[in-house]
């Protein structure tokens, strides 16, 4: 599986709780109450366990965490 | 100086006094005092133009951005009370709003508009303004350029008393439905101009607007900011989730007065390297919503050690009544800071179950008399007269108190000590919830037998909520079900972050669900 879909996946079960029926890549996660500040913690810590990264706290910023492509291409400049 | 007896007055003083002077900023926009006058004036217009008269709602559905502040003041301009309508909640529970308020006129922006159509079918709105079409054309629509090519004098200007409703806040309610609380002018001034004097806020103050709307804490950024001329900076939605962010924007914007749930200052802290940004405008931090937890507390003051703290304590009902200004915190003290003194002009009594006032230093519930209390809530008679307690006065008056729900005592400093609630009302990272609704809405599954919604600590002084439901058998019911349900009814802050499907629940001999067995049990599920 792609890491897009990987997201997907998790943000779809875990985070978005059926809020929304199909999230695609450039979604923008924040403005439609997918991500909350809970949220953003739990991901990060997906983050950091499935891809093998460490992700400080100043990478936790609305640039790389806006869409699911967005946290694709943090994800890529962290291995 | 001109007297402001009605909340979007002061907008209009500094239109003439500091006309240049900035009112507000979002990002990259501003507008002057003169700007946010003129183009309040024309909202207002354009209201009264489609129907809008005094004592009308008018809701405001978008994220914060610069024609916040325009929606604000251009509503109360024309007479009517604006109703913040919360851009995260699902769209059953703001259409739910807009026909329990009966609201005519919509105030919205394009990032809004899909969810707007979604329920504008459902509604009969006389208008929605700041969208350019909508799906159904069945209701008309104002462009905001429309708005801004508008006159700016009013055929009719609104000739209000303090007493006039200025905006209506929804919060959660017992019955399964929001409930909202009326605020007048008066209510609004009261807590706005107590602010201003207390915290000494002056023109050269940048006040952060940091809670959403319709929550009760955005009265303070905008009207103790508009009452002395000063600049009231919005935060984008999306910023206030990202620690790291935010630091940098208080630093950024250089505000002074900050103020927000102790949640988001833990965040800051935490996450925000805050010991890294340069802070020095900063001057007050003021912090309402839920009791900040000692340790984290003390912990900030010694990061931003050159500013003032103060606890604000008030039910949305009251605004503010009681504060406190944070002492120096010693490092043994694990109780939790005091909730201070009766703001001037409150009355506050501490009463007993038999309506009895206490002796000093005796639990009771708070009530609180004063400017700041609410009128009453929207369409509750019931309520309203439930909400409230009247002492004889004189034999022939009657003194009007709100009974808060929040049990306090006295400490011999003369300051109240908050001990919780007396009923099932709880704040998760500062929001207000009645775990009764919650509750109510999973019992509208047809699938669920029974159900107890409870809360459980989240190590930092607030409170996740989780609840547990018995099944229908052989319903083959899953949480997936449920989490539908409630993100369709529910704001998000709602949504139980865990659901356990039981077979039965812990019963106490009278055969009443066992709340804290249950909770224990929970525990150990996980």
């Amino acid at each position: 599986m792609d890491t897009n879909q990987v997201l997907i996946n998790y943000v779809q079960t875990e985070l978005a709780k059926g809020r929304k029926s199909e999230i695609k890549p450039d979604d923008d996660l924040l403005s439609e109450g997918i991500l909350d500040s809970l949220g953003i913690l739990q991901l990060v810590s997906f983050l950091e366990e499935t891809f093998d990264i460490e992700v400080d706290d100043e990478d936790v910023v609305l640039e790389n965490f806006m869409t699911i492509s967005a946290i694709n291409d943090f994800i890529q400049s962290k291995k | 100086m001109k007297n402001i007896y009605m909340l979007h007055q002061s907008v209009e003083l500094f239109a003439e006094t500091t006309p240049d002077k900035e009112a507000v900023r979002f990002n990259k926009e501003s507008l002057s005092y003169a700007e946010l006058f003129e183009k309040s004036q024309q909202l207002a217009f354009v209201l009264q133009t489609h129907g809008v008269k005094r004592g009308d709602r008018v809701g405001i559905f978008m994220y914060k951005n610069i024609y916040s502040a325009v929606a604000l003041y251009g509503i109360m301009a024309a007479g009517a009370a604006y109703v913040p309508l919360d851009p995260y909640a699902p769209p059953n529970r703001i259409e739910y709003i807009i026909k329990n308020c009966e609201i005519n006129i919509v105030v919205c922006h394009d990032r809004k508009k899909a969810v707007l159509e979604e329920i504008e079918p459902n509604l009969s709105l006389s208008a929605v303004i700041g969208i350019d079409s909508i799906e159904s054309n069945k209701t008309p629509v104002i462009s905001w350029d429309t708005v801004f090519n508008s006159p700016s004098e009013l055929a009719n200007p609104f000739h209000g008393t303090e007493q006039d409703i200025a905006y209506i806040l929804y919060t959660s309610g017992s019955t399964g439905v929001p409930k909202g609380i009326v605020h007048t002018h008066r209510s609004g001034l009261s807590f706005a101009k107590w602010a201003a004097e207390t915290y000494q806020l002056t023109p050269n103050d940048v006040l952060s607007s940091h809670a959403p709307l319709h929550f009760d804490l955005s009265t303070f950024d905008f009207y103790a900011g508009s009452l002395v001329g000063a600049t009231t900076v919005l935060i984008p939605e999306a910023l206030t989730k990202f620690p790291a962010n935010l630091s940098k924007w208080i630093q950024d914007e250089k505000i002074t007065v900050w103020y927000s749930v102790p949640f988001a200052l833990i965040q800051l802290m935490q996450r925000g390297k805050l010991s890294e940004k340069n802070l020095s405008s900063l001057r007050w931090v003021l912090f309402a919503g839920e009791p900040f937890p000692t340790k984290h507390l003390r912990e900030l003051m010694k990061i931003i050690s050159h500013a003032s703290f103060s606890n604000l304590y008030g039910p949305t009902e009251t605004n503010v009544c009681t504060f406190y200004n944070v002492e120096p915190i010693p490092e043994d003290q694990n109780d939790l800071i005091p909730i201070g003194k009766a703001c001037h002009n409150i009355e506050a009594l501490v009463v007993d179950e038999e309506g009895q006032v206490v002796a000093d230093g005796e639990v009771g519930e708070l009530y609180i008399r004063g400017g700041v209390v609410m009128l009453g809530y929207w369409g509750r008679p019931d309520l309203t007269e439930k909400g409230f307690y009247k002492r004889n006065s004189f034999d022939q008056f009657l003194d009007i108190f709100y009974r808060t729900g929040d049990l306090v005592q006295l400490r011999p400093d003369g300051n109240f000590r908050f001990l919780g609630r007396k009923d099932r009302q709880i704040k998760t990272r500062g929001y207000r919830v009645e775990l009764d609704e919650i509750e109510t809405t999973i019992l509208s599954h047809a699938d669920i037998q029974e159900a107890a919604v409870f809360p459980v600590s989240d190590g930092d002084g607030s409170h996740l909520i989780e609840a547990a439901v018995i099944p229908r058998a052989d319903s083959g019911l899953t949480t997936d079900h449920l989490y539908s349900l409630l993100n369709e009814n529910l704001p998000n802050y709602a949504i139980p972050s865990k659901i356990y499907l039981l077979d039965d629940f812990p019963r106490t001999s009278t055969g009443k669900i066992d709340r804290r067995a249950l909770q224990d049990l929970t525990k150990n599920l996980i």
